[in-house]
C-alpha cells in the first residue's frame, strides 16, 4: 500500500513538473532589472520613457514579468556595471554594444544566448560581421538590434554661408579624398571658421578618433584578421603626423582637454566647423540643441574609399544564477527585438538601421538615411571584440596627447600605442 | 579608563563593599560597550573588512575571471610601472604643492578676519567654506567651464586683457596641467581650515599675547612665539587631513583630464580606480592602494614627529 501511495505521489509530482514546463512563456513568473545605456531616443526629453513604454507593452503579453528600468550614463556607467558584477547585484539585461559585452562574455559573466540565434535570425540579418561581433567562441553572448557607421559630420548652414558647401562631397556615397578635405579646411580657416577638435582627454568617443586617422592615409587599425594592431605602419603614421601639423598649422583643434561629447557639442554650439565623430543616432540625440542643419560624410582617405567603423546595438543577459530571470530576461530581449510592432519601433527610436533585413527600409523618404544604409559596403573589419579591447583604449588617447604635445614624434606614439595594444590582446 | 575613576571603586571599606559595586561597574561597562557596538560594527564591516580584504587580495592575480595567488608580483610590477611611478610623482608633488599652500593661506586669511565684527567673519568663513559644502562634482564642473580652451572664461579674460594671444590649452597642456589641478585642489582644501585656525585664533589666551605686546614685541614676533604655538594642535590636525585627502585625490582628475594629458595628471587614486574598473585588474589595483596606504602612514607619522613634539593639549 505505501508503495501504491509513494508511485501515486511520485506521479503526480512528475506531472505537475511537466505541466508547469510545458506552461507558456506567457505565464512565467519572474522579476527582472534593465540597465540601459541611453540608446533608445528619449520621449518628450525624459530618459527612460521610451523604455517604460515597451516595458508597458511587454507586460500586456506577459503579465508576470516585473521589469525594473535603469538608465545608466556612458560616462559612470561602464564602472557601475563591473562594480555591480563584482558586487553580485548585477542586473539581469544590458542594453549595451559588443565592445564591453564580449569583453563581459569572456569573462564568464554572461548567460550565452545561442538559443536566440536561430537559422532564421542569422539568415535574416544576413551579415557575418555583425554575427560574429555578438560571440566568443561558439557561444553567442550579445542579441544584435540595429547598427549604424560611424562618420564625421559638417556645419551645412556654415559652409553654404561661406559659399563652400561644393567643397564638400554632397552626391552619391559622398566620398571624398584627404587633399579634398585639406582644402576644405584650409578654406574654412581662411574664413576665420575653427576647424573640428580632435579630441582625446579620454577614452569617450575614441573609435572617431582611430577612424578618422586610420584613414587619413588609408591605414588600418588592425590586420583583416583583427590579429594585432597595425596602426602604427607608415601610412597611419603619416595620418597622425597630418594631424599634428593641422593643429600646428590652425586647422585643427588640439582636443587634449576635450572629450568626445564635449567636442560634439562645440559643433552643435556651432563653434566649430565640423566634428570627426557624427552618426544619426547622436544626430537625433543632439537635435535638441542643433539650430542648423549637419551634412556628414565619410572619413577622407588618400585614395578616397574609406574604411567605416560602426555600431552595433544589442542585449546580453547577465548570469545571475536564477533560470527562471535568465529565461525573462531572454523573452524580454526577443520582445524588443523581434516584435512585429516594437521590434521597428524600437530600431527606429535609435535612430539607426535594423539588423533585421526583414524589417526593410524604415526611413523611406529620408535621403539622408537612405544615404547612410548604402554605406556599408564600406564597413571595416570589426574591431571591438578583440581581447584586450578595453585596454587597447586607454593606452590610445595617452598616444594622442604624447603627439599633440610634442612629448613623444608619431611614430613613437604609434608604436608605443601598437606595442601596449599588442600586448593587451595576449594577456 | 581613568586612574582616579577605577580608585574610587577600589573597596575603602571592607571588601563586602566592593563586591558590591562590582556588579555594578561591569554592567556600566557592558552598557558602555553596548552603546559602542553599533559603530564598531559599522567600522568593522566597512572599514577594517575592506582593508584586510584588500591586502589579502593584492597577493593575487584577481581578475573577473581569475584569482590566483602571485605572491609579490604585483608590487614588484608596480615599481617597474613607469606609468605608476608618474602617478605617485604626481601625487607627491600635489601633496607637497597643497599642504604648505593651504596652511599659509589659511593661517593668513584667519589671522585677517578672526577679530573682525562676527558678520564680516561668519561672511569670509561662509565664503571660504562654500566649495566644500557645494560638493566637488559641482565646483570641478564649474572649474572646467573655467579651464575649457575654446570657450572658457579664463582664456577669454586673459585674451581680452591682451596677456595671451592664443588661448592656452589649461588641462590638455602638460606644462599647465598639474598647476590647474593643483589651483582647484586648493580652492576645495582651503574652508576647514580656515574655519578651524579662525576658531583657534579666538580661542587664544589673550592675556599672553598682549604680555608680549606690553614687552614690545613685533606683530611678527607676537605671531610666530604666541600665537603660532598655540595654534600648533590646529596645525597638526590641517596637515595630516590635508595630506591624506592630497594623496587621494581623484574626482578632480577624472572630471577634469582623466589623468592624461599622457598621465602627466595622473594620481595613484586614478590609476588605482583605471585599473580596477576599466581593466579589471582588482588584484594589481588593491597592491597600488595598499602602498598607497602605506605612504600616507609614514608621511603622517613623520608629520606627528615634527609638528606634535610642539604640541601642548
Amino acid at each position: 500500500m505505501k508503495r501504491v501511495v509513494t508511485i501515486l505521489l511520485m506521479t503526480v509530482l512528475l506531472l505537475s513538473a511537466h505541466v508547469a514546463a510545458q506552461a507558456p512563456a506567457t505565464q512565467l513568473k519572474a522579476e527582472v532589472t534593465w540597465w540601459s545605456f541611453p540608446n533608445f531616443l528619449t520621449v518628450d526629453g525624459i530618459p527612460g520613457k521610451h523604455e517604460q513604454s515597451i516595458i508597458k507593452a511587454f507586460n500586456a503579453k506577459y503579465p508576470n514579468i516585473k521589469v525594473n528600468i535603469e538608465m545608466i550614463d556612458f560616462a559612470s556607467g561602464p564602472e557601475k556595471i563591473v562594480t555591480a558584477i563584482q558586487g553580485g547585484t548585477a542586473p539581469d539585461v544590458l542594453f549595451d554594444a559588443p565592445g564591453r559585452i564580449i569583453d563581459y562574455g569572456k569573462n564568464g559573466v554572461l548567460a550565452n544566448l545561442n538559443d536566440m540565434f536561430t537559422a532564421e535570425f542569422i539568415k535574416d540579418v544576413n551579415n557575418k560581421n555583425v554575427i560574429d561581433a555578438c560571440k566568443v567562441g561558439s557561444n553567442f553572448y550579445m542579441y544584435p538590434i540595429s547598427t549604424a557607421p560611424f562618420l564625421m559630420a559638417f556645419n551645412k548652414d556654415m559652409l553654404q554661408k561661406h559659399g563652400l558647401l561644393h567643397m564638400l562631397p554632397t552626391e552619391g556615397d559622398r566620398t571624398w579624398t584627404t587633399s579634398q578635405y585639406t582644402a576644405l579646411l584650409k578654406a574654412l580657416k581662411a574664413k576665420n571658421e575653427r576647424g573640428a577638435i580632435v579630441f582625446c582627454i579620454s577614452q569617450g568617443g575614441d573609435q572617431g578618433t582611430r577612424a578618422f586617422m586610420a584613414n587619413l592615409f588609408n591605414s588600418s587599425i588592425t590586420d583583416a584578421a583583427v590579429t594585432k594592431y597595425t596602426i602604427n605602419d607608415s601610412n597611419g603614421v603619416k595620418g597622425l603626423q597630418y594631424v599634428v601639423d593641422a593643429i600646428k598649422d590652425g586647422l585643427l583643434l588640439n582636443g587634449s582637454a576635450s572629450d568626445g561629447t564635449g567636442a560634439i557639442d562645440e559643433f552643435c554650439a556651432q563653434r566649430v566647423s565640423h566634428t570627426i565623430l557624427f552618426s544619426p543616432g547622436l544626430q537625433a540625440v543632439k537635435q535638441h540643441m542643433t539650430n542648423f542643419e549637419p551634412i556628414m560624410a565619410p572619413y577622407p582617405s588618400e585614395n578616397g574609399t574609406p574604411a567605416l567603423e560602426y555600431l552595433i546595438d544589442g542585449f546580453c543577459v547577465l548570469n545571475n544564477g536564477d533560470a527562471n530571470r535568465i529565461k525573462a530576461a531572454k523573452l524580454l530581449i526577443d520582445f524588443i527585438c523581434n516584435d512585429p510592432v516594437w521590434g521597428p519601433k524600437n530600431v527606429v527610436a535609435t535612430n539607426t538601421f535594423p539588423v533585421r533585413s526583414s524589417f526593410g527600409n524604415l526611413y523611406k523618404g529620408d535621403g539622408t538615411m537612405t544615404f547612410l544604409a548604402g554605406l556599408t559596403k564600406y564597413y571595416a573589419p570589426y574591431y571591438n571584440t578583440i581581447n584586450g579591447f578595453a585596454a587597447m583604449r586607454t593606452a590610445w588617447f595617452p598616444a594622442l596627447q604624447a603627439a599633440f604635445s610634442g612629448e613623444k614624434t608619431a611614430k613613437k606614439a604609434l608604436d608605443d600605442f601598437v606595442k601596449a595594444a599588442n600586448e593587451s590582446i595576449k594577456r | 579608563m581613568d586612574p582616579g575613576y577605577r580608585g574610587a571603586l577600589k573597596p575603602t571599606g571592607g571588601s563586602s563593599a566592593w563586591h558590591k559595586r562590582r556588579p555594578l561597574e561591569l554592567r556600566e561597562t557592558l552598557v558602555s560597550y553596548a552603546f559602542l557596538l553599533p559603530a564598531l560594527a559599522f567600522f568593522g564591516v566597512f572599514v577594517v573588512y575592506p582593508i584586510l580584504v584588500g591586502v589579502f587580495t593584492s597577493f593575487f592575480d584577481y581578475t573577473m575571471r581569475k584569482f590566483d595567488f602571485v605572491g609579490l608580483d604585483n608590487y614588484i610590477r608596480l615599481f617597474g610601472d613607469k606609468i605608476f611611478l608618474k602617478s605617485m610623482k604626481n601625487t607627491i608633488l600635489l601633496v607637497a604643492g597643497a599642504v604648505p599652500m593651504v596652511v599659509i593661506f589659511s593661517v593668513f586669511i584667519s589671522s585677517t578676519i578672526y577679530q573682525k565684527s562676527p558678520l564680516v567673519r561668519s561672511l569670509f568663513r561662509g565664503v571660504f567654506y562654500l566649495p566644500v559644502v557645494t560638493g566637488t562634482v559641482s565646483v570641478t564642473v564649474v572649474w572646467k567651464w573655467i579651464f575649457d580652451p575654446f570657450s572658457g572664461v579664463l582664456n577669454w579674460v586673459l585674451q581680452s586683457a591682451g596677456l595671451t594671444d592664443q588661448p592656452i590649452m589649461w588641462l590638455g597642456d602638460r606644462r599647465y596641467a598639474l598647476w590647474a589641478i593643483l589651483a582647484v585642489l586648493f580652492t576645495t582644501s582651503i574652508g576647514q581650515p580656515v574655519v578651524l585656525y579662525t576658531a583657534a585664533l579666538g580661542n587664544l589666551d589673550k592675556s599672553q599675547i598682549e604680555a608680549a605686546e606690553i614687552d614690545g614685541a613685533s606683530d611678527w614676533q607676537v605671531f610666530r612665539y604666541v600665537k603660532w604655538p598655540g595654534m600648533m594642535p590646529t596645525t597638526l590636525y590641517v596637515a595630516v587631513i590635508t595630506t591624506i585627502n592630497s594623496f587621494q585625490c581623484f574626482s578632480l582628475i577624472q572630471l577634469l583630464t582623466s589623468g592624461g594629458p599622457n598621465y602627466n595628471t595622473s594620481t595613484v587614486m586614478y590609476l588605482l580606480y583605471e585599473r580596477a574598473f576599466k581593466l579589471m585588474q582588482f588584484g594589481y589595483a588593491n597592491a597600488m592602494g595598499v602602498v598607497l596606504a602605506v605612504v600616507i602612514g609614514i608621511i603622517s607619522i613623520l608629520q606627528f614627529r615634527v609638528f606634535g613634539s610642539n604640541v601642548e593639549y
